[in-house]
């Protein structure tokens, strides 16, 4: 077998270029202001090479995945650019995913010599509060307007110098302002950071072998993509599943996904999949781009690189107008949280059928959105909180499904309770394991799907909450015989304690003294349930 | 004057190391994994047959009993109480997957299963007031139910019981009155954040018994020898009594990697060397820490995944060793670890297995003795480590020595990484640094590292092999307190007088706790610190304060805290509001007066040193190589690379480009040419 690739460089490489996106990450996460970023951490950083192709991607949100490229091209009309220009955009139909998410992309530039484009980096951060009709920005809106301020890709930095008066007026526009900028400091920072590390590689080792290394690692991963998918029989793979329902109208919203699998490509056509709808469960196409690309991510082995050659294999059919691929001005932003989801549920679907044996069953397939917003009359000033719920992971064929864990398209971390109650006004009453008495809330099965959790918010003002969630009309699906995962559920009890059953999705006011119940659904499970089971027969198989 | 073994047991060797009127002598045995002690008890019995006395007034302990306790799941059966309502949190944690493109994601499972966690009624809220109160009578049933279940230990975690410690007190000494070991989080880690907390807390719990027991058992051992003083080594790298030890035993954890840190903290000292980094590479993994003129901690560390948040030696860990296995992977690429042969089979050169390694690589080029490795104890297959490494050479065009050499590079570039983390990415030029090599194989890759960090000096001591068990000798006594203070730092007498409070009464549970441990009266170092971020940060920087009156004064510690803010972030606001999140307080007693001994001093010349020349791999070609007897290097021997320098238990490549000093304590430094 003869390889003109340098078998050594490619690892050392592979590991230097991920470390860039890495420490970007930690100098966000580290100096941010929200605990939304700090605690949560709910952000990635990136790497992309001078035609704005992906290098590296720190392993944070998968969400985020496929959606940022979309945003280097998005930045790339700016151009000509200049050292020292750092763009900002969160527009979903211009380089986004949806409001919340800033985007901050800068080319970086060789110090010395010719003074050459090298590279792009991007980072981009789930901000708290980015204005709309409810605080937190995640409504139940009709159209973007409603969700917050948009934000076309524009430069936040000209030449190192702040555009003060763009910012003045993203500022003004958001409900938390100081916490904003902060975040958005912590941004720049990692821009500095990451272009420090990135120019580090290119005094070590020169532009031209950092160039030509950012290609042969893409080539590398597309190669492990290749074997990869030369695993799976060629063929084509129906699936379909739909979300409980838009949040307007009670109707489901099918989703659908054809897949081809020849000559060691993917092919993903959603045709068939619902018609865009009149609320936010409209995903934009770079989040269908992420959900897939996630999956195929998942195939490889847990060290390759995650860069473009992952893609190269794989193309997409989206129809236009569709919760799949949503045109403006239609809201969007329970399609980057709930819809994603489901589209990794469908693609899963799909390949369950090109390998039976190897995919596990869904998880909880939501992300159980909850924010909350008002005036902190104790502490003298408005607030805005987000946070998304853990639920069960789907059991597989190596063993039973993890509990209270993010599943797919996030894994965000929670907030701690004492910081939560130390920074808002309302107290967390139970987060525990949703599994009452014998009832599990994970599926049955040979292997059982992991359970849920429940969390119980009392509110000490009166305050504006939304939930968005899913798999709260029927549960995550299993596969081979096993039972599918409990579906969620979600109450409101008044102070005088009237308990009230809510929809999977709305927002409403509450009262000091109400208690907000969320329960998340629990992972379907996998192979048929056998009575008389031997209890290690349950753990995980070592694979 | 006095005598102190430093003995270190490992999962393969058990380490002595004893100073005796100024004089080091070492000694290594097998270790006895079922009970680590046996091991302890009868090196010293060997040891001592061997000529000199080997009867020290004090031995320094480290072990692996807490770790595999937790790594096997052989604690204690251990309950956990908490607020009603979050008897989960445990099992919740931080609700991610620690991989995250795995479809079947895993994490390590709970330390105790749901049916032993109970909920009592109470709650705090967020500044400490009461919204339930719990009753004597609640705690006193619900101990009982659990000792009634066969619970051997228990862990207590409430909610902003940092502010206010009445309810756990409660259940503890319900649990105490009951005869039931308790480990409550007040006691164990007294800060805000409910799952570290819980998970630090149960860690504690659980362990505390297994180590308890053994320590008892160790210390009647020695008794019996002779010994009467045990102290035992902290994650934190100093040491503590054994009855200390035994009751907050989750500080022992992580003991190991802090022995080598003080190890080589101490001998950089003695080679005058302030600035250090440190590179302690074992068989599976390597350890590099940054001594910047002290010890670096973090309070950031995990075992198993399960988080634990004590002051810790801040030591950054990777998966390359020397038994670390190389493969081509589906994509064409080298990879090197983080899969292990670990010590079974082992490297393919040790006859068991056909795994290519890193060893075998270093054999392959020579690096390595066949004949010379644990002095001639065991015998290294060559043949066996160019089958291994055949495969991976078709990539090479079959070039085996090009393979190997590969191998290293990749080696090389992990661990690499590792010191980069660590250096330049927290704002450190390696250029001022020089880098302490030990462990087994450090010696033997110290210099590529060094050059490919620009590091311009390497340090190997004269012990490399057993470097943990001579910072154990070393080590200080230490006793580390905290307090959460949670609030935002304010330019007036009345804050400075609160901080000032808090560090008071820190001193005095620091007094006390010395005191109770050794009855001393000497007066123990104090050292000030605080957890500082600005505003809004989830996370903090520790920053020494000064001990002297004016310590407590903002105007000193924001400064500093900026400073450092900017230093490892790239950006600091003197404008932003700062909050103190802990106060922290170590007070240290110097340890034994351990120091090497000094060396004959020869002409400069190692010629009487040499004991053979063979090819080597150096840059890509053979080149004829001087072979070095460590033992028989006398001081200021001065040696050329490139060269191999032989002993017990490591081995140093010195490159060509390389040139090296004995100094009059027997360390080795290395040094580039131009």
């Amino acid at each position: 077998m003869t390889n003109r690739v340098d078998p050594t460089a490619l690892a050392v490489f592979h590991s230097l270029f991920a470390s860039v996106a890495e420490e970007m990450g930690v100098t966000l996460g580290r100096t941010a202001h929200s605990p939304n970023i700090t605690e949560r951490r709910d952000y990635s950083c990136a790497v992309f090479d001078a035609e704005a192709r992906l290098v590296a991607q720190a392993a944070h949100i998968p969400v985020h995945l496929g959606a940022m490229p979309v945003s280097v091209q998005a930045a790339l009309p700016l151009a000509p650019f200049a050292p020292g220009d750092i763009v900002i955009l969160n527009d979903p139909y211009l380089g986004g995913t949806h409001l919340p998410d800033i985007t901050l992309v800068s080319p970086v530039f060789e110090r010395a010599g010719r003074r050459a484009l090298v590279g792009y980096l991007v980072s981009r951060a789930h901000h708290a509060d980015v204005g709309g009709m409810t605080p937190g920005s995640m409504p139940l809106a009709t159209e973007l307007h409603q969700e917050g301020v948009i934000i076309p890709p524009l430069r936040l930095l000209r030449r190192g110098r702040r555009n003060e008066e763009a910012l003045a007026l993203l500022l003004r526009n958001v409900r938390t302002p100081d916490e904003r900028r902060g975040d958005l400091d912590a941004q720049l920072a990692a821009h500095r950071t990451g272009e420090e590390r990135l120019l580090d590689l290119v005094t070590r080792y020169g532009r031209r072998q950092v160039v030509t290394r950012m290609r042969e690692l893409q080539d590398y991963a597309e190669r492990l993509t290749r074997a990869a998918i030369n695993e799976i029989p060629n063929g084509v793979y129906d699936f379909e599943d739909s979300l409980d329902d838009d949040g307007d109208s009670a109707n489901p919203v099918p989703i659908r996904v054809r897949l081809t699998v020849r000559n060691r490509t993917l092919h993903f056509d959603f045709t068939g999949s619902s018609p865009q709808r009149p609320t936010s469960v409209n995903a934009v196409a770079a989040v269908t781009s992420s959900a897939v690309y996630y999956v195929v991510r998942c195939l490889l082995p847990g060290d390759a690189p995650t860069n473009d050659g992952c893609l190269r294999p794989v193309s997409l059919t989206l129809p236009e107008a569709s919760v799949v691929n949503a045109s403006s001005p239609h809201a969007v932003s329970a399609g980057n949280v709930e819809t994603s989801q489901r589209i990794v549920d469908v693609v899963l679907g799909a390949l369950a059928k090109a390998l039976p044996g190897r995919i596990p069953a869904a998880s909880a397939g939501t992300m159980n959105n909850v924010t909350i917003g008002g005036f902190d009359a104790a502490r003298g000033r408005p607030f805005a909180y987000y946070e998304t719920l853990a639920g069960g992971a789907g059991a597989g064929p190596s063993g039973d499904g993890l509990s209270a864990v993010h599943t797919h398209m996030t894994n965000t971390m929670n907030t701690p309770v004492e910081a939560l109650e130390m920074a808002y006004p309302f107290r967390v009453r139970r987060y525990s394991i949703r599994n009452r008495g014998r009832r599990r809330t994970g599926g049955d099965g040979r292997f059982r799907g992991g359970a849920g959790v429940v969390r119980e918010y009392e509110f000490l003002t009166p305050a504006q909450v939304t939930i968005v969630g899913e798999r709260r009309k029927r549960g995550p699906w299993s596969l081979r015989g096993g039972r599918p995962g409990t579906r969620g559920r979600d109450s409101l009890t008044d102070a005088s304690g009237r308990r009230k059953k809510l929809p999977s999705k709305g927002q409403f006011t509450v009262a000091a003294g109400a208690r907000l119940g969320i329960e998340t659904p629990g992972g379907g499970g996998w192979g048929r349930p056998s009575r008389a089971k031997p209890r290690q027969m349950r753990k995980r198989v070592k694979t | 004057m006095a005598s102190v073994l430093g003995v270190d047991v490992g999962g393969t060797f058990t380490d002595f190391l004893l100073w005796e009127d100024g004089r080091l002598f070492v000694y290594k045995r097998p270790s006895t994994p079922d009970d680590p002690s046996r091991a302890v008890l009868a090196g010293l019995a060997e040891a001592g047959a061997d000529g000199a006395a080997w009867r020290p007034d004090e031995v320094v302990h480290g072990s692996t009993v807490a770790t595999n306790a937790v790594l096997e799941r052989k604690g204690a059966r251990t309950a956990l109480i908490t607020t009603e309502g979050f008897r989960d949190v445990l099992e919740i944690g931080r609700q991610t997957r620690p991989n995250l493109y795995d479809l079947e994601p895993r994490r390590s499972p709970p330390l105790v299963p749901q049916r032993l966690r109970l909920e009592a009624r109470e709650r705090l809220d967020y500044r400490g007031e009461v919204l339930q109160r719990l009753s004597k009578r609640e705690a006193v049933k619900l101990v009982r139910s659990l000792r009634d279940r066969g619970v051997k230990s228990l862990a207590v975690c409430f909610l902003f019981s940092f502010l206010n410690p009445r309810h756990e007190e409660l259940v503890r000494d319900a649990a105490r009155s009951a005869g039931l070991a308790c480990s409550a989080s007040i006691d164990v880690l007294p800060e805000h954040r409910e799952y570290e907390r819980t998970s630090t807390t149960v860690l504690n719990a659980y362990i505390g018994p297994v180590v308890e027991r053994y320590l008892t058992r160790l210390a009647e051992g020695l008794g019996h020898a002779g010994v009467r003083n045990l102290r035992i080594m902290q994650s934190n790298g100093g040491s503590a009594s054994a009855a200390a030890a035994g009751a907050t035993a989750v500080r022992t954890v992580l003991s190991g990697p802090a022995g080598g840190v003080a190890g080589a903290f101490a001998s950089a000292k003695s080679a005058g060397v302030k600035r250090a980094i440190t590179l302690d590479m074992g068989g599976t993994s390597t350890d590099v820490c940054l001594l910047d003129g002290a010890v670096p901690f973090t309070s950031e560390s995990s075992i198993d995944g399960l988080p634990l948040r004590i002051p810790t030696v801040d030591v950054h860990t990777v998966g390359a060793g020397g038994g670390s296995i190389a493969t081509i992977d589906a994509g064409g690429a080298l990879r090197v670890g983080p899969e292990s042969a670990g010590a079974d089979p082992g490297p393919a050169c040790y006859g068991a297995g056909d795994l290519p390694t890193v060893t075998d690589a270093n054999l392959l080029l020579g690096r390595l003795r066949p004949d010379a490795f644990l002095g001639g104890r065991m015998t290294l297959s060559p043949s066996a480590a160019r089958r291994a490494l055949r495969p991976v050479a078709r990539n090479f065009s079959g070039d085996l020595e090009g393979a190997a050499a590969s191998v290293l590079e990749v080696a090389n570039a992990n661990m690499a990484r590792a010191l980069r983390v660590i250096s330049v990415e927290r704002g450190h030029d390696p250029r001022r640094f020089t880098l302490v090599a030990f462990g087994g194989a450090g010696p033997l890759h110290a210099c590529d590292l060094a050059e490919a960090l620009a590091i311009p000096r390497v340090l190997v001591p004269p012990f490399p092999g057993v470097l943990s068990a001579f910072g154990m000798a070393a080590s200080p006594i230490t006793t580390d307190h905290v307090q959460a203070l949670l609030a935002p730092v304010e330019d007036d007498g009345a804050f400075t007088h609160r901080l000032g409070r808090a560090f008071a009464m820190l001193e005095s549970q620091a007094r006390r706790s010395l005191r109770s441990q050794f009855g001393r009266s000497s007066a123990p170092v104090m050292r000030r610190s605080l957890d500082l971020r600005y505003a809004g940060q989830s996370y903090e920087l520790t920053i020494p304060v000064s001990a002297r009156a004016d310590g407590c004064d903002p105007a000193r510690f924001l400064a500093a805290f900026h400073r450092a803010h900017g230093r490892r972030y790239g950006h600091a606001d003197a404008e932003r509001a700062v909050e103190v999140v802990a106060v922290r307080l170590r007070a240290e007693l110097p340890g034994a007066p351990v120091r090497l001994a000094r060396l004959a001093r020869g002409d400069g010349d190692p010629r009487l040193g040499r004991v053979g020349r063979e090819a080597v791999w150096f840059g890509g070609r053979p080149r004829a190589t001087w072979l070095y007897d460590r033992s028989r290097l006398r001081g200021g021997d001065r040696l050329r690379g490139p060269a191999l320098v032989l002993q017990l238990d490591a081995t140093t490549a010195i490159p060509p480009g390389w040139q090296g000093r004995v100094d009059d304590t027997g360390n080795l430094l290395l040094e580039c040419e131009g």
